[in-house]
């Protein structure tokens, strides 16, 4: 899948004034690959768009796309189109203009122009809508223009800040497909910025996942959610339960954790961290919801954790169990609503099992915010 | 009670205000038409179009228009490109220096238009010395230091104009054009530019109407090239001539007609946008209604009534001719200037009888005159005081304001300019 | 280069960027603030003739200053009488412009801001249409009006409330009424701007609360207005102390305005560094006389020009 130009980041530093926006970045994207920037609101992922696209100078490190430096060349020499978080489509500007824009500047005439914009146009399915103004269109459809006008420019790498996040859900997940089928189509380089860690596993082939200016872990997206590198990576990506603790015993992969609440508890080491964690570290171990089953009661072991349930839900297609943890965090659990019975544990002392491959266990950190 | 009472208060308070506000310019216009020679519409004599034509026939207002609008064209470029670039750099400056550049560009407002008119001239004169230039250089050039003088302070009217429009801009229209390829001019050209295109277009027009009306800053720099402004003003000071009533009804009439086309222009947008959001809720057809541009457009009917009105009046003017009501003027005044002077001589005859028996030296005989009823019929022209000069001649009421040599300037309504 | 230029020229493009600049520079600089100083410069200056500028007599001095206060060398009198007293008459009487057209701007800028409805926008052409007319026709239209012979006077006399014409010019009504006129929009537009934003509700509020409408105006109204007032009463004040045409126009000819003195100076005297000098001393005191009211009652700078 190698045909695109890829981009890459050296050591790339971003501060505004004394503030670091974006700290030692490296990356690597393939050509043609769908790569995601996942992270919370203002960790510096549309910085670092900023700066592959060229508004932005970067304070140190490189920014080299298809391998060549793009030090001091301008956003409109740079082959890359962005599209802005708000769209900024050209309210003045009927929408095949708004489309054919960048061939305008090349000088392209009228009609090739319009030619242009209706083939764009039965692209993304607006056919006949070329003479509106953008104000005149539903959320959706001006997307779909804002796409539609980077194409038209013939970028190398497409930039995605955030596209989906004005639109409702329903429209966020049609257009999610949507998206990604366009990028097989034209098969060059995507980056997409998002703080909705759906998004970024459902598209991506790549996912960098961001925390205040700190890339943590770069991998495909079922990497990320079984394997995460840091504890944030971890909260961030999916809901996990928390368990804080020192490191006991380490044994190859796995290894003991002497948790401040429920015992010892044993966890596979994430790959990223083998050989760095030793004895007496401060650790966390995160085990998914969907990873715990109910034990028979008084089961005991180091993959047994017992606790208070404080309460519980039913939503559909899975019961969920809310037991008090760590830190005065809840442990979530969800068994899958397989048609079973399912009695109520509220105020009791429930007994849960789970499998050490399905636990991981990083270094102590920062977590991600609720 | 109380609220009603309140509400006339209120309109009584409104009629007085707008009378003040537009009762001298009616009244300014009115005397545009009057025969009277003294700008006045009491008594009113004739109608007349002689002063339009006398005004039009002015080579020193005609000069004064063309200069006008040289400096007002030059004005209207230095002042909005220096607003805007003066807007743009306000929207993007380091914040520590923000409110001590907004100081200085907003600064040229306040200061007293005299003032700037000095400076300007002032700095330039030194500059033109110091480059070693002659008098006739184009630093000491009336259009060019008007224009600069000017601009000063109208760029800082046009700069107020557009940042307002400016910091609804979305900058990141502009990015988005370098990012597809523009470059910064382009972007400029193709994106910025039209977005401020209706603000461009107000302070285009608040800078030339500004620049047309300047006389403080002007009279300090216009040199060689006096405007219509100076002209009007040199006009005003030494003698004030209905003809200078006509220009003003001009440019009161083109005043009113473009507030009222745009006016007219800005109702009928919003009816047509109104119109399009009832579209769906409310059948358009089917209903006797005004074309769409009068229905409730008030402003439209009142262009219209206006343009009716200008026709009728340039056609009035075309074959009406106010010899014959003159000529009547002028005999009756005749009459009406002998029948004072034969009175007057009576009153003479009996003062001086009567003196002569008091042996009285009282000379001015005006002072123990009784009032002649003057302000019935030809006011200043007898003009209480008029009494006091050389009685004995004969006063021509044909022409009361030039060449009326013997009585000094007693007789001579212009004796209110000032220039004692 | 600073970080602040780098990114000015980064965000513009360097063409753009320099014309921006150029353009912002020659203005603020070339017209702005090298003018006054010159202008400031020259005042300390004797009035020479032009070979002798520059020259070994081309010195600094306080004579121009002087000549405001002590008049002549050699004059008859101790104090220069004639100008100051003239200098004093324009501020009072600017001061005075002022506070007149307050009262009378402040209603109807009241009115405007808080009523509703299509006529609203036709007194606002209304208001507009008077300004557009050039400032000399304006004083000229007063003068057919005040004058000897003028509509009042007829009226007036005619009707048999006076015996003789009232000389409005020679008592100075005709010259604050053309002040007042000229600046009617300039105080209204500041003050209904915002009055347009206060909220009604407010008012109802204290209506409710059994305010009477004096103790709403005072309490509520003019409290929230008051950057508009300020900005309205600046400029009214600077433009009157700084009118020159309404004066010489409709100013009796025994009472001068400080612009005239400073008018003479230049095209009758011919003497500009004490021309220059006035018109410092007009500038200077204008500023700090605003500056004083807007400490006196707590405005800020940036309320104004709004
Ligand atoms: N031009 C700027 N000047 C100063 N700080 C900035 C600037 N742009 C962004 N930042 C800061 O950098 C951080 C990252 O911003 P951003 O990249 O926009 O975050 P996000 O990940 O939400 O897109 C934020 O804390 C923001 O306040
Ligand atoms: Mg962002």
């Amino acid at each position: 899948m190698s045909a695109g130009i890829g981009v890459d980041l050296e050591s790339l530093w971003i501060r505004f004034g004394d503030f670091v926006a974006v700290r030692d970045a490296n990356v690597h994207i393939e050509g043609g690959d769908f790569f995601s920037f996942l992270g919370p609101s203002g960790c510096g992922k549309t910085t670092i768009l900023r700066a592959v696209s060229g508004f932005l100078e970067p304070s140190e490190g490189n920014v080299l796309i298809g391998g060549k430096n793009m030090k001091g060349i301008g956003p409109n020499k740079r082959p890359t189109a962005l599209i802005f978080q708000n769209l900024a489509l050209f309210p003045l500007m009927k929408v095949w203009e708004n489309i054919t824009f960048s061939m305008e500047i090349k000088g392209a005439s009228a009609a090739e122009r319009r030619r242009r914009a209706d083939e764009l146009l039965d692209m993304i399915a607006l056919p006949d809508q070329g003479d509106k103004l953008p104000s005149e269109l539903s959320g959706g459809q001006r997307q779909r223009v804002a796409i539609a006008r980077a194409l038209c420019a013939e970028p190398d790498v497409l930039l995605l800040d955030e596209p989906l996040s004005a639109l409702d859900l329903k429209l966020r997940q049609h257009m999610r497909t949507e998206l990604r089928e366009i990028q097989q189509r034209v098969g060059i380089t995507f980056i997409y910025i998002t703080h909705d860690q759906g998004e970024a596993l459902t598209m991506s082939d790549s996912i960098a996942v961001m925390r205040a200016g700190v890339i943590d872990q770069i991998a495909d997206g079922k990497t990320i959610y079984n394997d995460p590198a840091t504890a944030f990576a971890a909260s961030f990506v999916g809901e996990n339960n928390v368990f804080r603790g020192k490191v006991k015993r380490v044994m190859g992969d796995e290894a003991l954790i002497a948790t401040n609440r429920s015992g010892d508890l044993v966890a596979r080491i994430s790959t990223a961290n083998r050989g760095k964690l030793a004895e007496g570290d401060d650790a966390m171990m995160f085990i998914r919801p969907e990873a715990f089953a109910i034990a028979p009661e008084g089961a005991t072991g180091d993959h047994f954790v017992t606790a208070r349930v404080t309460h519980e839900e039913f939503e559909g297609n899975a019961f969920n169990i809310f037991t008090e943890g760590d830190g005065g965090k809840e442990i979530k659990v969800s068994i899958p609503n397989l048609g079973q019975s399912f009695k109520d544990h509220t105020g009791q002392n429930i007994t849960l099992e789970y499998d050490a491959r399905n636990a991981v266990v990083v270094p102590a950190g920062e977590l991600a915010a609720e | 009670m109380n609220s009603s009472f309140l509400r006339i208060s209120i309109w009584v308070y409104l009629a007085i205000f707008f009378a003040y506000l537009l009762g001298p310019l009616v009244i300014m216009s009115l005397t545009a038409f009057n025969s009277s020679s003294f700008p006045r519409i009491s008594p009113w004599e004739c109608l007349t179009f002689q002063w339009f034509t006398e005004l039009f026939h002015d080579q020193r207002i005609l000069n004064g228009i063309k200069n006008s609008l040289i400096i007002g064209a030059g004005t209207v470029v230095l002042s909005v490109a220096m607003g805007l670039a003066g807007a743009l750099m306000l929207t993007q400056i380091w914040p520590k220096l923000r409110a001590t550049y907004y100081t200085i560009i907003i600064a040229p407002i306040l200061i007293p238009g005299v003032v700037l008119g000095i400076s300007t001239l002032v700095f330039w004169d030194r500059i033109n010395r110091m480059l070693g230039l002659g008098a006739d250089s184009v630093l000491s050039n009336g259009v060019f230091l008007t224009v600069i003088g000017q601009s000063t302070f109208i760029a800082s009217y046009c700069m107020l104009v557009l940042v307002a429009r400016l910091q609804r801009y979305d900058t990141a229209l502009t990015e988005a054009a370098l990012d597809l390829g523009a470059t910064h001019a382009q972007a400029f050209r193709k994106i910025l530019l039209p977005f401020m295109r209706p603000a461009i277009a107000s302070a285009a027009v608040l800078a030339f109407l500004a620049s047309f009306e300047n006389y403080n800053t002007t009279t300090f720099t216009f040199g060689e090239y006096p405007t219509l402004t100076i002209e009007l003003a040199q006009k005003v000071r030494y003698g004030i001539t209905p003809a200078i009533s006509a220009l003003a009804f001009i440019i009161v009439a083109l005043t009113v007609f473009f507030a009222l086309l745009n006016e007219a222009k800005l109702r009928r947008q919003e009816l047509v946008a109104a119109a399009r959001r009832n579209a769906m809720v409310q059948d358009l057809g089917g209903k006797i209604r005004l074309p769409s541009f009068f229905a409730g457009n008030m402003a439209a009917v009142l262009l219209v009534v206006f343009a009716v009105a200008t026709i009728t009046m340039v056609g009035t003017a075309a074959v009406y001719s106010p010899d014959q009501c003159i000529a009547n003027v002028k005999e009756q005044k005749r009459l009406e200037a002998e029948r004072r002077i034969q009175e007057l001589r009576k009153q003479r005859e009996e003062q001086r009888k009567q003196r002569e028996a008091q042996e009285a030296e009282q000379g001015g005989a005006a002072q123990s005159a009784p009032k002649p009823s003057n302000n019935s019929g030809f006011g200043g022209v007898f003009a209480p005081g008029a009494l006091g000069g050389g009685a004995d001649a004969e006063p021509e009421a044909e022409e009361p304001p030039k060449g009326n040599g013997g009585f000094g300037n007693v007789f001579d309504p212009n004796s209110l300019s000032g220039d004692q | 280069m600073p970080s602040f230029l780098k990114e000015f020229f980064n965000r513009n493009g360097t063409g753009m960027g320099l014309t921006i600049l150029g353009l912002v520079l020659f203005w603020t600089i070339g017209l702005i603030i090298l003018p006054q100083l010159s202008m400031l410069d020259f005042s300390f200056r004797p009035n020479l003739p032009p070979p002798e500028i520059g020259g070994p007599k081309d010195v600094y001095t306080l004579e121009n200053y002087k000549y405001l206060i002590y008049g002549p060398e050699g004059g008859s009198q101790d104090y220069n009488t004639v100008d100051l007293r003239v200098f004093f008459r324009t501020l009072v009487a600017a001061v005075c412009v002022t506070i007149f057209n307050l009262i009378l701007c402040y209603p109807i800028a009241y009115y405007l801001g808080q009523s509703k409805g299509s006529h609203i926008r036709i007194f606002a052409i209304m208001l507009i249409i008077p300004y557009w007319i050039n400032e000399i026709l304006r004083a000229f239209a007063l003068r057919i009006i005040f004058g000897e012979t003028g509509v009042l006077n007829t009226l007036f006399v005619g009707l048999g409330i006076w015996d003789t014409p009232f000389d409005f010019i020679r008592n100075d009504i005709a010259l604050y009424a053309g002040l007042g006129y000229a600046y009617i929009l300039l105080m209204i537009f500041p003050i209904y701007n915002v009055i347009e934003s206060l909220d009604r509700n407010q008012i109802e509020a204290a209506r409710d609360l059994g305010a009477p409408w004096w103790r709403i105006h005072w309490r509520v109204v003019i409290p929230y207005a008051k950057p508009g007032i300020s900005s309205g009463c600046t400029m009214v004040f600077m433009l009157s102390a700084g009118a020159l045409a309404a004066p010489q126009i409709l100013g009796g000819p025994s009472s001068l305005w400080f612009t005239q003195l400073i008018y003479q100076q230049f095209n009758d005297n011919n003497d500009w560094p004490q021309g220059a000098a006035y018109a410092v001393v007009l500038l200077v005191t204008c500023i700090l006389f605003v500056l004083a009211m807007m400490r006196l009652f707590k405005v800020n700078m940036g309320d104004i020009g709004k």
